[in-house]
């Protein structure tokens, strides 16, 4: 399948909740392309965080199968892939949460460094990455020291900084006011098209889905 | 339910609730045990000389020992004699004394032990148990005690002072202070340690507490609320602290009573009280209350300004001052007090430094010579230290203490050791019976042919003046020690300082001091000193200082051919190698010519066992002591380090979320707690070396009169070093389970311990 980044088949997870097997996924299947953006959405507790989870590796999926930038993972067995999503997760894949994405003990500039690091991109452009998502003046500063909007930008250059293949974003903006938020989804947006990219976005918010290419709605059947 | 509210915390993590109890219950454990076995000693010596002041023995003057049939006949005589049977059981039992209480009621109200008839358990206990003691093989002596002024004594007794050692006064007082200050210094880890785990578990309540009062509860309500939990958690922990310091001090009780025996010989180690220690109860609920509510107390800028850049100078000051007067302090109170500066600035100073030092090799942004894994680390370092500040410190101290003691313990072990080689040269010792002739065995002794070399020692008192004194100076009483002949025994003496050829000029009429007397009197080598011995006054010169790991009392040792006619000898003995001679032969014919059947030989050997086991017992408390008080610290980093280590555990579950593997995450992990723990060490190492100096070099002189060498056991920070290790090691197993395999992406709501 040429230019797919993400894949899936079948997509099953259930939990056990008060002695009762409740079903939070069931049957799902999707595919994202290179430079595509999927929203998904749906109430609390449908399953949008764990759908994420699913898609790097931090959960085990009861049924089906997960393709990520060529790599198959199915329901069997958990210790075989663990390497091989902790390798998709180093290099491949870019995870964004609502906050505490960045090491409190670390400047926004190291925090980006550290990233890259990981992700094996040579040293040197971090903080051409502040810069472009306009927190370059902050870089020396450390996480408590600056707003949860600048907190937010400089996550997604820690991001952009290992240049993935794939950003899971799992509420981005839900902790931000409006006008902030508006500004770090622009940025989001801009450099996933920029970087050709996947993303798989998970919101509450209406406007901010309305932005992705396609849209999976997990309260609706089906 | 605003009670349940409150300690709903608990509910959620019982582990904090759990750490504090454990540390208060800990603390007064080590507290209330060191607290049982100080005062127990305190009350020990004072019986002891209570017990034996102004009191005499009879003895006979034919030289044989006292027997009941004495008794018998002096109390019929009309003599108020009592009898005084000590039994040596063998280790870790000790001695007994078996006293008469009807016999004792002679001498009025004070019988040692108590009013006649009232006998306190061990030591003391009734003499017919004794001797039943005795008789199942068991080493015994009887004494006769008699009153002072009996001046009805028939001629074939005469009395003696009842001393069974040297006066121990000096030598007591020091012993006990020095117990004092390791009370104080575990008292003080002890509060920092509970302080520090009841500041973490507040920390983690800051929020709910917050919430609490936003839903209308008044502060001041909160705040009694944390200290009506606090006096419950203190009043329930404390009692099981004291019944397990009660039991620690059972434990160590027996040792410490040998220590007693060996150092003083008091044989009054009352043992263990029966009743809880209230008083140390009340010590450790008030300590608790203190530490943990001093921040209400304190304003809130002197708190701000503890870690700010002044107060780090401030600290600075005070180590300064500490050191400054430790080294100028004229007298034991002020080292001690000098002392307590220098943890209370190293304490202040340490995590701030560790912690700066931690930062700065993390390196910058910029820096590309780190890696940016390993300056995450450090960074994560940096935090821990200023967030565990107080575990930290104490267990610093800790480290230090017994770093210190170990160091004081083996040097003084080797240094007396090698001063007991050396004086120890002879193969035997024979004690001159009481009432005999010490010049009959000396002439029997030269004209041995084929005996070895051999020397009589004469033990007394005399008094010394400095020799430009004019009589006006005061005249103090020194022991006295004349030996003579002086031959190749004392050769090898190793002297502290002397003039060329020593001997042979001691034995033209130099004197040689004891280093007490040099540092007290501040004498030297060539100085001059009026010597006052019996009725007969010499002006002699200092020919050498000499070691003496003995009691604090100042000595002169001189040629026995300088004792004048008037000389009244307190205890004399001889040196002797035997040569082509046997020993058996030559106590015979000493015995002979002493016309006794009981002569005392002791051969080097039993001695020096003698000597091992004393040095031995002596410091079993203070090893002790400084070892639980280390365990009890790395428990309480380990707690705090656990504890700690939870609320940052997310960030090590960052790093997985950011796809380093398992194995790399528990590596960094695992260096992290090693690094912190030997950081720690490290940082404790010029303390504990600092501290070994304050001990040999200025503790030990004023209190005992003698220095030790400063010596480092480099084998043994080694040994600290892998303790420290294993401590860092298990916090890092105990984390491991919370980050074994991918874990999900937490809720925003979970997040804690974001501090940097």
């Amino acid at each position: 399948m040429p230019g797919c980044v993400l894949a899936i088949e079948g997509l099953g997870k259930s939990f056990i909740s008060g002695g009762q097997n409740v079903p939070v996924l069931a049957g799902l299947s999707l595919a994202v392309n290179e430079g595509e953006s999927l929203a998904v959405m749906g109430r609390s507790g449908s399953g949008k965080s764990t759908l994420l989870n699913l898609l790097c590796g931090l959960e085990t999926p009861d049924t089906g199968r997960i393709t990520i930038v060529g790599e198959s993972f199915d329901h069997h067995g958990k210790s075989g892939p663990d390497d091989r999503w902790g390798e998709l997760r180093r290099r491949s894949i870019g995870v964004v949460f609502q906050e505490a994405n960045l090491m409190p003990a670390l400047s926004l500039l190291e925090n980006v460094r550290l990233r890259a690091y990981l992700a094996d991109q040579p040293a040197g452009g971090e903080r051409q990455w502040l810069e472009r998502l306009g927190v370059g003046a902050e870089a020396d500063r450390y996480p408590d020291q600056v707003s949860g909007g600048q907190a937010q930008r400089a996550a997604l250059a820690m991001v952009f900084a290992m240049a993935p293949a794939l950003i899971l974003a799992d509420e981005p903006t839900g902790s931000l006011d409006r006008h902030t938020a508006d500004e770090v989804a622009d940025c989001l947006f801009a450099m996933q098209r920029d970087n050709g990219c996947a993303l798989v976005l998970a919101t509450h918010d209406a406007e901010l889905a309305g932005r992705c290419d396609h849209l999976l709605d997990l309260t609706q059947p089906g | 339910m605003l009670v349940r509210a409150f300690i709903s915390h608990y509910r959620r993590h019982p582990f904090q609730l759990l750490a504090l109890a454990l540390m208060i219950t800990l603390a007064t454990m080590l507290w209330t045990g060191v607290t049982v076995l100080t005062d127990q000693a305190r009350n020990s010596l004072f019986q002891s000389e209570e017990a034996v002041a102004a009191r005499v023995q009879v003895v006979r003057t034919d030289g044989q020992p006292v027997t009941v049939d004495d008794f018998a006949w002096l109390r019929m005589a009309g003599v108020c004699v009592a009898p005084w049977l000590e039994v040596q059981r063998p280790p870790p039992e000790g001695r007994v004394i078996g006293i008469d209480p009807l016999a004792l009621g002679c001498f009025g109200e004070s019988a040692p032990g108590g009013e006649a008839g009232d006998l306190d358990g061990e030591p003391f206990m009734d003499i017919s148990e004794a001797a039943m003691l005795s008789a199942k093989g068991a080493d015994s002596q009887l004494y006769l005690l008699a009153g002072t002024d009996d001046e009805s004594l028939p001629e074939t007794y005469a009395l003696k002072d009842f001393s069974l050692s040297p006066p121990t006064g000096e030598l007591a007082d020091s012993f006990l202070l020095n117990l004092d200050a390791l009370s104080l210094l575990v008292l003080l880890i002890t509060g920092l340690l509970v302080r520090s785990v009841h500041r973490l578990g507040l920390a983690q309540r800051r929020d709910s507490l917050a919430l609490l009062h936003r839903f209308g509860v008044p502060r001041r309500r909160v705040r009694q609320l944390l200290v009506l939990e606090l006096m419950a958690l203190t009043a329930l922990c404390v009692l099981p602290g004291l019944w397990l310091g009660a039991q620690l001090a059972g434990v160590l009780g027996g040792g410490f009573g040998q220590a007693l025996d060996n150092l003083f010989d008091v044989a009054l180690y009352a043992g263990s009280d029966e009743s809880l220690p209230w008083r140390a109860a009340g010590v450790m609920v008030l300590l608790v209350l203190a530490v943990c509510l001093l921040d209400w107390v304190l304003p809130r800028r002197w708190q701000n300004a503890a870690s700010s850049g002044r107060g780090l100078r401030v600290a600075g000051l005070v180590l300064l001052a500490g050191l400054t007067g430790v080294v100028l302090a004229p007298g034991l109170g002020w080292v001690f007090a000098g002392t307590a500066l220098v943890f209370a600035g190293a304490g202040w100073l340490t995590p701030a430094l560790l912690a700066m030092m931690a930062q700065r090799l993390s390196g910058s942004a910029s820096d590309t010579g780190v890696s940016p894994l390993l300056g995450w680390r450090r960074r994560e370092l940096a935090v821990m230290f200023r967030q565990l500040a107080l575990p930290v410190v104490a267990l610093q101290f800790a480290v230090a203490t017994v770093l210190a003691v170990q160091a004081l313990v083996t040097t003084f072990e080797n240094t007396f050791d090698d001063w007991l080689a050396q004086r120890l040269e002879a193969e035997f010792y024979v004690e001159v019976p009481v009432g005999a002739d010490a010049e009959l065995g000396a002439a029997q002794l030269r004209e041995l042919e084929g005996i070895g070399p051999w020397h009589r020692v004469t033990r007394g008192e005399a008094s010394i003046s400095p020799a430009d004194n004019d009589g006006k100076g005061a005249v103090t009483p020194v022991d006295l020690f004349a030996l003579g002949p002086v031959g190749e025994l004392v050769a090898d003496w190793t002297l502290l300082e002397s003039s060329a050829r020593p001997w042979q000029q001691l034995a033209q009429g130099g004197v040689m001091i004891n280093e007490q007397l040099a540092r007290r009197q501040n004498l030297e080598v060539g100085d001059t000193l009026d010597v006052t011995i019996a009725d007969t006054d010499i002006r002699v010169p200092v020919v050498a200082v000499y070691a003496d790991y003995g009691r604090p009392a100042g000595e002169v040792l001189i040629h026995r051919a300088q004792l004048p006619e008037a000389f009244s000898a307190g205890f004399e003995s001889f040196s002797v190698n035997p040569g082509e001679r046997t020993m058996a032969e030559i106590s015979d014919r000493l015995a002979d010519v002493w016309d006794t059947s009981n002569l005392t030989v002791r051969d080097n050997a039993s001695i020096r066992a003698l000597a091992s086991r004393v040095f031995g017992q002596t410091f079993l408390l203070t090893r002790a002591i400084s070892l639980l008080t280390l365990v009890l610290a790395a428990v309480a980093l380990l707690i705090m380090g656990w504890v700690f280590f939870t609320t940052r555990a997310w960030y090590f579950q960052l790093l997985a979320v950011w796809g380093l593997p398992a194995t790399m995450l528990r590596r960094q992990l695992q260096r992290l707690a090693v690094t912190l723990t030997l950081s720690v060490t490290a940082a404790a190492l010029p303390l504990g070396i600092w501290l070994t100096w304050v001990l040999v070099s200025r503790i030990n002189p004023l209190a005992f009169g003698w220095s030790l060498p400063m010596a480092v056991y480099p084998m043994f920070w080694l040994e600290l070093g892998l303790v420290a290790a294993g401590i860092g090691l298990v916090i890092a197993r105990l984390m491991r389970r919370q980050l074994e395999g991918p874990t999900p992406l937490p809720p925003a709501s979970r997040m804690t311990g974001a501090e940097r």
